[in-house]
């Protein structure tokens, strides 16, 4: 019990770091992510903390810059992902009926489609914006998000408080927004962190891939350049591991908090999973 | 004069196979004040009748006769209308408190909801308002326990939370479904007073199978049985002289009189006997029970459904 509140709050320490990083990124920084500021392959040390790449930029910048784009499509995917499932599964599920019925079969027919592969097609097609991805992510995203809100209204609408709220004429906004919404909250609010990890991997396996305009930094396009200028075989360890490093260390503490948050919110998962 | 007057009143509930008679030619009056209990063993439709006054039956039901509140037919009035009195007018304090209540919103708000739904008092008044009826509950901090969820609260504690809600709107009538059903005999007890409190200028219509709750709280008694009303009348009279064998036997099964059980079942719903309903369980049948079925017949304030008070 004691050591899972201190991953929880170890997790959330880290997460927090992360964002402080991210929004005092100029104050953090000795140059600015695209700048070349000394000679290439610098390694550790005398003004460049983690070293240069190979066009001589500082990678200590680069990774300050870079955890501003990388969390911004992360948690702007989650979000959106998770405002579609709330919105259309809590509507499709307390009215049902046609709509309903339109939705679930559309979800059904994307369901099975493996969502990497078909955002990697999809930004190779429309080569989008950082946020263009953001939001492409977040509706792919919210699928499977849908069908766990819409399960979970279809029985809140049966409850006697809903029921009793609509005998005596309540609105339908006001029983969804009043009666429905804050039930399904601790689904959404785990919903939100595991999809904000997952979408952000995703986002930097994408960037990673190079599937998108390679000239804003993010981890993701760090580690591609370090791989695709053979950072790796010339041994230049400071190039790969700090964003490596980065990336890890955010998706295991988004990981370990929403492990924490289903645990707290839906005592019957397993607890061993930590 | 009258306040509800239910007549004819027949529920069926047509299947794929049969035709459910959840509720067969009720007649039922009920004065302004009264207080009257509808006894009767699971399944035989109290719970039914209840809900069709409140017009609160699933679509499949096939609903026949009247029921008459201030004037009109509550079974004619549109979903509009019923929802304006439903809360405000007539009331109902629910089965099963534990499902009840919305488990993530604080109680406050939830007494204070039908209040503002109804248009009778604006959030902040609302929510005072259901303060001081937390207040008149018993609860001796209503200020906490306003702003508390309903899983901190004991099963006696939310049955209290219920009924201020019921009593919200200051409504003439309530309907209370076994308000007392799964708590202990103390906390029973201590509900019953309650209710009772409150009661004292409203009309209730009390379901339920206890006759202790029935004797404390109500001045009229109407035995149901297989979706009739067997007998009926003062609550003094039916329990120190109950005539339908039916009665008899309800009384004779309560512990204090020593536990004798009713032989048999009663009739399945889809296949209601011709003759009298509780002919097969009676001890005092004859030939005709089974072959017709017996008229009610009055005598004096109480009404009777048995050939053996003709």
């Amino acid at each position: 019990m004691q050591s899972r509140k201190m991953i929880l709050w170890v997790s959330v320490a880290v997460l927090c770091a992360y964002f402080a990083i991210a929004l005092c990124a100029p104050l953090l920084s000795p140059y600015g992510p695209t700048e070349i500021v000394g000679n290439p392959f610098q390694s550790p040390g005398n003004g460049h903390p983690l070293g240069t790449n190979d066009l001589g930029q500082d990678i200590f910048s680069q990774l300050v810059y870079g955890a501003r784009i990388t969390l911004l499509f992360g948690f702007c995917a989650a979000l959106l992902s998770v405002l579609i499932s709330t919105s259309v599964g809590i509507v499709i599920g307390y009215y049902g009926g046609l709509p309903d019925e339109i939705v679930s079969r559309l979800i059904d027919v994307f369901m099975p489609v493996p969502m990497f592969p078909l955002l990697i097609v999809l930004t190779a097609f429309f080569s989008p914006g950082v946020l263009q991805i953001s939001i492409l992510m977040g509706i792919l995203g919210s699928i499977y998000g849908i069908r766990i809100i819409r399960s979970q209204v279809l029985s809140l609408a049966q409850t006697s408080f809903v029921e009793g709220a609509r005998a005596i004429g309540a609105s339908d906004f006001h029983i969804m927004f009043r009666h429905i919404l804050p039930n399904v909250m601790p689904v959404v609010m785990v919903k939100f962190v595991s999809s904000s990890q997952r979408l952000l991997l995703m986002g930097v396996g994408l960037s990673f891939i190079g599937l998108w305009d390679t000239t804003t930094v993010d981890w993701g396009t760090m580690i591609q350049n370090s791989y695709s200028s053979g950072g790796m075989s010339l041994g230049l360890w400071w190039w790969l591991l700090p964003p490596g490093i980065a990336v890890i260390g955010i998706s295991l503490a988004l990981a370990m908090i929403g492990y924490s948050f289903e645990e707290k919110f839906n005592p019957r998962v397993g607890v061993n999973r930590l | 004069m009258n306040l509800i007057s239910i007549a004819g009143l027949c529920v069926r509930f047509p299947t794929r196979s049969e035709c459910i008679r959840a509720v067969d030619t009720i007649d039922l009056e009920i004065a302004r004040g009264d207080h009257v209990a509808l006894i009767g063993e699971s399944g035989c439709g109290k719970t039914v009748l209840g809900m069709a006054v409140m017009g609160l039956l699933p679509e499949n039901a096939r609903i026949r006769g009247t029921v008459r509140y201030r004037e009109r037919d509550l079974l004619l009035a549109g979903e509009p209308d019923m929802q304006r009195i439903r809360g405000k007018e007539i009331a109902m304090i629910m089965q099963n408190s534990a499902n009840s209540l919305n488990p993530v919103i604080p109680v406050g708000s939830q007494v204070a909801e039908p209040l503002m739904i109804h248009g009778i008092l604006p959030a902040e008044a609302a929510y005072k308002e259901a303060i001081r009826l937390l207040a008149a509950m018993g609860f001796n901090l209503p200020e906490r326990a306003a702003g508390r969820y309903p899983h901190e609260f004991s099963g006696g504690m939310r049955e209290r939370i219920l009924v201020a809600i019921a009593l919200a709107c200051q409504p003439d009538i309530v309907i209370a479904d076994e308000p007392t059903s799964g708590l202990d005999a103390q906390v029973k007890s201590q509900i019953l007073h309650l209710i009772k409190k409150q009661m004292a200028d409203r009309t209730l219509l009390l379901i339920t199978h206890d006759m202790g709750a029935a004797h404390f709280l109500c001045t009229r008694i109407a035995v149901m049985y297989a979706g009739e009303i067997v007998e009926e009348g003062p609550t003094h009279d039916i329990l120190s002289l109950p005539m339908h064998p039916y009665t008899q036997g309800l009384l004779a099964s309560l512990p204090s009189a020593g536990l004798h059980p009713i032989p048999g079942m009663s009739p399945s719903p889809a296949h209601l006997p011709d003759g009298c309903r509780f002919c097969s369980r009676c001890p005092s049948a004859t030939a005709r029970c089974s072959t017709e079925h017996p008229p009610v017949n009055v005598r004096g304030s109480r009404r009777v459904r048995c050939f053996h008070y003709d």
